[in-house]
């Protein structure tokens, strides 16, 4: 086959797999269901990876496959298409590649839970939206799917929507992102505004001509590269919950564990970061806008991972940990490495679905237990676990020797962002101070990463948790941890290959000396922009300062969970003023309760209330059906039974008639 | 003489027809008694049938003028006929079947159902006043009968006495125009009328014309002459009510088209004024006063109100896409009701017919097929697309915008939405409210007329409505 | 117009001299006549009786069937008269088509007639 029917293949395999699970999946079964869908996607990954390989090879052009028209009014068209390139390449093996094995684990992980074919027709749904999005070739397509994971990953959150706080985490994610949409629709509409099409083939070409034209806006001159930058970048940081609007994610852990790996860790959350480097032509003519980028990201970095750092559930440290990493990818970007950014973003995909997975099979193996305080020592029961999870940890913490080509992924990838990060800060505030928050939060990383390591799987067994385990869960078999069937750990296997070897393989396309002729103008750098080969020359203490800054995370959280053991948890106990800063997530959902959701239930109560109900309803439909059914009941008073009355009204009626015909007829003037 | 005369019969023979075996039906059944009732109603359908067959074979044939110009066969007159036919076959069998199962099987019943089609039959033909004037009273005599037609029912004696009345009183309104009419124009024909026109006073001729149109208006209970109809509705027998609500409606209001197109174009700008006049006034009162209706017989008589309303907004145009629009609409108004009516007859209650809100209420988990029926019938009476209805409406307010009548067309829509009401209620009543009291078993000759009207309006309207549009505006054409 | 309405002035004489007459007389009884009125001179006189009950009694519907059945008889006479008075004066073809669509139309009348008949319409009891 070629490369247009295997891509064509890859994203509708999985709209199939959803259509078979979702509307026929009662008819055809669980098993049959799970096994179509998983079967399908599969087929999908095998396809995406031979294309990346071909790409990687360099015997694959980058092509645009257009299907079918979608919208054509006026000066306006958009079109259903296929665009593939070194970029969608990349995005199409890290999404199919995650999804296949989310898939495969997830036959093992919802064994117990009786609403299985909705479940994988929603994984497979959003398989599809995920591919539609990485391989849009305009702004309407990567609109079209970047709802559509947003609507999958609603539905994901609020799989048990039995439970509130599922539901209540479902609605937030979806009106936090609402936001971020806001700002991204607002920029899509500056684009076909400024450029005339929202066509990225037709659109990229024109910016360096426009690189300089202004906006008037409320009396400020703003330049329009930086406005559109930041308004797209607004809807970046609300599907990749980056500082502000960062709040969905870690609720949206309420979600199944598989979900959580595959959408909120690996594939959905990073569809900004892909955004950005996609548009990597528009943002090198948008300094703001890339300042602004650098900003958020390095703050989203370190602050997510101070509040990883005092979270006692255990996804919710990998959510907040997920958050971090994005922070990481961002600042990348904005400095100007998006391949650098690219590579994190693929090698975090592994890791973090790694970790992710593994924490699910911790949970599956305690019974629906999250809290890490309830957990302990469970290296004896479930090794298997215990060790993808270690492998997963060195991975995100970076480990590796610098100066060699010694690492596991993490290594690879965050180092060369860091080092990026010194390189631009050279002779830019923003990266400068990106790359003292990238160094801070790498510590950072290692600390709670180890630190759930070693609660999770290292000391006593607590006895608290028998009987205070979860409550999704028939209580008929045995309490006792226990390791996950090879169903669930198939996947970890696999995914460990690529913590390990995804950096040390892909280093030198993605990042090093032959990336140029990897991405082929996938990514656009401008002429000016050396960041990638600058952060060659940076001193040798910013190789090491990584590795020394993460050493110290790992020794710190060995000291205060393993050799001190109880340390961890009377500072926790102590619940000092920094402690519970982080422990209250730096207190942002109470700001935000108190400011937006207060402000808009009283704007709403307004609206609702007096606009609504007295004004619109008053004056509008319940005014007028009120009136219609007075005339009614007038009109009925007429029709009274009397053939006299009705002789009556028929002579009226004829008077008046004859006298308007006269009138008509020109008898009075 | 004897050879022309043979030749006129010949294009009449549809009405001759149906003259001769309303007569002959009528002698056996008065030798043979009540006994014949079923076979003079089959024989009834069949001469129906055979009358169709006939006009069906004429079509096509150019305009033939008959008997002094008095009548004349064209392609509007046989549109009219065929759909008259029809209908009154339909409510043969309908009436039929539920008289017997009430016991007031009488062979008069088919007779004055063939009698009455005749008359319209003349009506939909008539070219002149003298024929117009006839075709009226023979169509009205019976069904001032028929309104009586259960006449121990004091309810049914009075809906036939005051139809009786009411329509003595606007036959001699009628009688008053035409006799203006021909005095200031000298003509009875409408040809010699409209080309008598010009020498004639422009006011004695509007005059008479408004009196006209007010006996016109009657027999399509256009407001202000509708008041009879929620009272005849409500007292008649339903078949009988399901015949008033379709087949005279189409025929007086090809009448009037014609009369108003052919004899009466130059004072367009007059009758058109008067025509608005009605039309928004049968709009008020059908929409407005269906609103707080408990009986559906006489929300139906309100819902056939605002429908003249409707379909004399498409006349009011004053062009020939116009009378395309009144026709079309005609045909799926009269399906549609004919199709509700019969649905009101498919069950009952220990013998009780369902005829308020409250017999029907949840009507779905007893009978969900007739509910369903039910309601795709009253979504298109509402004008729902893709039904039949919104594309009735929907050619009747696009003629009315093409001739400039904008804010008849607006008027017209804002009360169909008020109209869209009582039918939503219905259907609301029908799936919603609380009541799962057994009803009778079905009664399939009702049920299948309900159920085909149902899916006349609904699937089969798409394939129907493409032969539809060119056929009406053929017949259309006729007139201008 | 004036010569017209001229042949109508001895109508309008006519009416004049009817109501100045009729008025003069109510008037002129009125005015000269005595009035003293008692008990015995306005009661009920001629046949000496005071009214036994209402005069709007119910009486049989039959009565009625029969006057619509003879007026319909009654205007097929009145159809009849100038037919036959001048069906002879006219040309040969046409008095057959004539006479012919006299029949047609007694022919009518003859069957609701049979239907009258048979449905007792004419029978007293």
């Amino acid at each position: 086959m070629d490369a247009q029917s295997l891509i064509t293949f890859a994203i509708f395999a999985p709209l199939l797999g959803a259509v078979i699970a979702g509307f026929f999946g009662r008819l055809i079964g669980d098993r049959a269901a799970q096994l179509s869908t998983t079967a399908l996607v599969f087929a999908a990954c095998a396809a995406s990876w031979v294309i990346f390989l071909q790409v990687f090879s360099g015997s694959l052009e980058a092509f645009t496959l257009q299907y079918l028209r979608f919208i054509d009014v006026g000066s306006f068209t958009a079109h259903w298409s296929a665009r593939l390139d070194t970029l969608s390449a990349v995005m199409l093996v890290v999404v199919t590649s995650v999804s296949a094995l989310v898939h495969f684990y997830s036959i093992g992980y919802m064994e117990e839970d009786p609403h299985k074919p909705r479940f994988f027709a929603y994984l497979s749904l959003f398989t599809f939206a995920m591919l539609m999005l990485v391989t849009a070739a305009d702004f309407m397509q990567l609109f079209f799917g970047w709802e559509g994971v947003g609507l999958a990953s609603y539905l994901l959150i609020g799989f048990w929507y039995k439970k509130s706080t599922a539901s209540a985490a479902a609605i937030k994610a979806f009106v936090v992102n609402r936001v971020g949409d806001f700002g991204f629709a607002l920029g899509i509409i500056g684009c076909f505004w400024l450029f005339g099409t929202i066509e990225f083939a037709e659109l990229f070409p024109q910016i360096a001509a426009k690189s300089d034209v202004s906006v008037a806006f409320l009396g400020m001159s703003l330049p329009a590269m930086d406005l559109l930058g930041v308004l797209l970048f607004i809807g970046a940081m609300g599907k990749s919950a980056q500082f502000f609007l960062h709040t969905w994610l870690p609720d949206a852990m309420e979600g199944p564990t598989p979900v959580s790996a595959l959408i909120h860790a690996a594939t959905m959350v990073t569809a900004g970061v892909y955004m950005v480097c996609l548009l990597s032509p528009l943002y090198e003519f948008a300094p703001v806008a890339k300042t602004v980028i650098t900003v958020v990201g390095a703050v989203t970095a370190l602050f997510a991972a101070t509040v990883g750092l005092a979270q006692n559930d255990i996804k919710r440290v990998i959510a907040y940990s997920t958050c971090s990493q994005l922070g990481y990818m961002f600042f990348a970007a904005g400095i100007g490495a998006y391949q650098a950014a690219m590579f994190h973003l693929f090698t975090h995909a592994f890791f973090k679905a790694l970790l992710f997975l593994g924490a699910g099979s911790v949970i599956h193996g305690m019974h629906h237990e999250q809290d890490m305080r309830n957990m302990g020592g469970l290296a004896r029961f479930m090794p298997v676990t215990y060790a993808v999870m270690l492998i997963g940890t060195l991975a995100i913490t970076g480990f590796g020797i610098p100066g060699t080509y010694l690492g596991f992924a993490g290594f690879f990838s965050k180092d060369a962002i860091i080092e990026s990060a010194y390189a631009a800060g050279l002779h830019n505030g923003a990266a400068h101070m990106a790359f003292w928050f990238g160094l801070i939060a790498a510590g950072l990383t290692a600390f709670y990463s180890w630190r759930l390591a070693f609660m999770t799987f290292h000391g006593p067994l607590p006895k608290a948790h028998e009987g205070a385990h979860g409550d999704a869960h028939d209580d008929d078999h045995h309490h006792e941890p226990h390791e996950s069937p090879m169903v669930m750990l198939i996947p970890l296997f696999v995914l460990s290959v690529g913590a390990v070897f995804a950096g040390y393989v892909f280093y030198d396309a993605f990042v090093d000396h032959h990336q140029a002729e990897f991405w082929r103008g996938a990514i656009y750098t401008a002429a000016d922009n050396h960041v990638l080969h600058d952060r060659h020359d940076v001193p040798g203490w910013v190789l090491w300062a990584p590795f020394v800054v993460s050493m110290l995370g790992l020794f710190g959280a060995f000291v205060a969970y393993i050799w001190k053991r109880g340390m961890g948890k009377r500072v926790a106990d102590r619940g000092g003023p920094l402690h519970s800063l982080f422990y209250n997530k730096w207190w942002f959902d109470e700001l935000y309760d108190a400011t937006f959701v207060r402000l808009t239930r009283v704007l709403g109560d307004v609206f609702w209330k007096v606009g609504d109900q007295k004004i619109i309803d008053g004056f509008g439909p319940n005014g007028f059906a009120a009136t219609a059914a007075h005339t009614a009941r007038r009109l009925a008073k007429l029709q009274s039974g009397f053939v006299y009355h009705y002789a009556f009204v028929m002579l009226l009626g004829v008077l008046v008639l004859g006298a308007l015909g006269l009138w008509l007829s020109g008898v009075w003037g | 003489m004897m050879d022309v005369l043979v030749q006129q019969l010949f294009f009449a023979g549809a009405e001759v027809w149906l003259a001769v075996m309303a007569m002959v039906l009528l002698v056996v059944g008065a030798f043979v008694g009540n006994r014949a009732t079923a076979a003079i109603s089959y024989a009834s359908v069949l001469v129906l049938a055979a009358a169709v067959a006939f006009i069906i074979g004429l079509n096509g044939h150019p305009r033939v003028s008959l008997f002094g110009g008095a009548i004349s066969t064209d392609a509007l007159a046989n549109f009219g006929r065929i759909m008259v036919f029809v209908t009154a076959a339909l409510a043969i069998v309908l009436g039929d079947r539920w008289m017997k199962r009430v016991g007031l099987q009488k062979f008069e019943y088919p007779v004055l159902m063939l009698l009455a089609a005749l008359g319209m039959s003349v009506m939909v033909s008539a070219n002149s006043l003298i024929s117009l004037y006839l075709g009226i009273e023979m169509q009205s005599l019976a069904l001032y009968v028929l309104a009586a037609f259960s006449r121990d029912n004091p309810k049914s004696s009075e809906a036939g006495l005051k139809y009786f009345v009411l329509g003595a009183l606007s036959s001699g309104l009628l009688l008053y125009g035409i006799s203006l009419i021909y005095g200031f124009t000298g003509q009875v024909g409408f040809a010699e009328i409209a080309n008598a026109l010009p020498t004639s006073s422009k006011v004695g001729v509007v005059f008479g014309l408004v009196f006209m149109l007010a006996g016109l208006a009657f027999k399509v209970s256009a407001a202000p002459f509708h008041m009879w109809t929620p009272d005849v509705y409500e007292g008649a027998p339903t078949p009988v009510v399901a015949f008033f609500s379709s087949a005279p409606k189409l025929a007086a209001m090809i009448l009037t088209a014609r009369v108003l197109t052919e004899g009466f174009a130059l004072a367009t700008p007059e009758w058109q004024q008067v025509l608005i006049v009605i039309a928004v006034l049968s709009m008020i009162f059908g929409s407005f006063g269906g609103l707080v209706q408990g009986n559906i017989k006489r929300l139906l008589a309100y819902s056939s109100i605002a429908n003249m309303g409707f379909a004399l907004v498409g006349l009011a145009a004053g062009t020939a896409a116009g009378v395309q629009s009144v026709l079309i609409y005609m045909v799926i108004y009269m399906l549609t009701s004919l199709g509700l009516f019969a649905g009101l007859l498919v069950t009952a209650r220990q013998g009780r017919p369902l005829e308020s809100f409250e017999d029907f209420a949840g009507l779905a988990k007893v009978r969900p097929g007739l509910a369903l029926v039910m309601t795709l019938l009253l979504f298109s009476a509402a004008g729902i697309p893709p039904l039949a209805g919104f594309w009735g409406k929907f050619f009747v307010f696009k003629a009315a915008l093409d001739a400039g009548l904008v804010w008849l067309a607006v008027i017209g829509v804002v009360l169909s939405v008020i109209a869209a009401f009582y039918y939503l209620k219905l259907i609301k009543v029908m799936w919603f409210d609380e009541g799962d009291r057994p009803v009778d078993g079905i009664a399939w000759d009702a049920g299948l007329v309900a159920l085909a009207m149902a899916l006349f309006v609904g699937p089969i309207s798409w394939f129907v409505l493409p032969v539809l549009e060119p056929w009406a505006l053929r017949a259309a054409a006729i007139l201008f | 117009m004036a010569a017209l309405l001229l042949e109508y002035l001895p109508i309008v004489v006519f009416m004049a001299l009817a109501t100045i007459l009729g008025l003069g007389f109510i008037l002129a009884a009125a005015i000269v006549a005595p009035s003293n009125p008692d008990a015995e001179k306005v009661s009920a006189y001629e046949c000496g009786f005071n009214a036994f009950d209402d005069a709007r009694m119910k009486f049989d519907v039959r009565f009625y069937l029969v006057a619509i059945l003879f007026i319909i008889f009654d205007l097929e006479v009145a159809f009849l008269f100038p037919w036959a008075t001048s069906l002879m004066d006219m040309p040969k073809d046409v008095s057959i088509f004539a006479f012919w669509s006299m029949m047609v139309f007694l022919g009518v009348l003859t069957v609701g007639f049979v239907y009258e008949w048979k449905k007792g319409a004419l029978e007293w009891e």
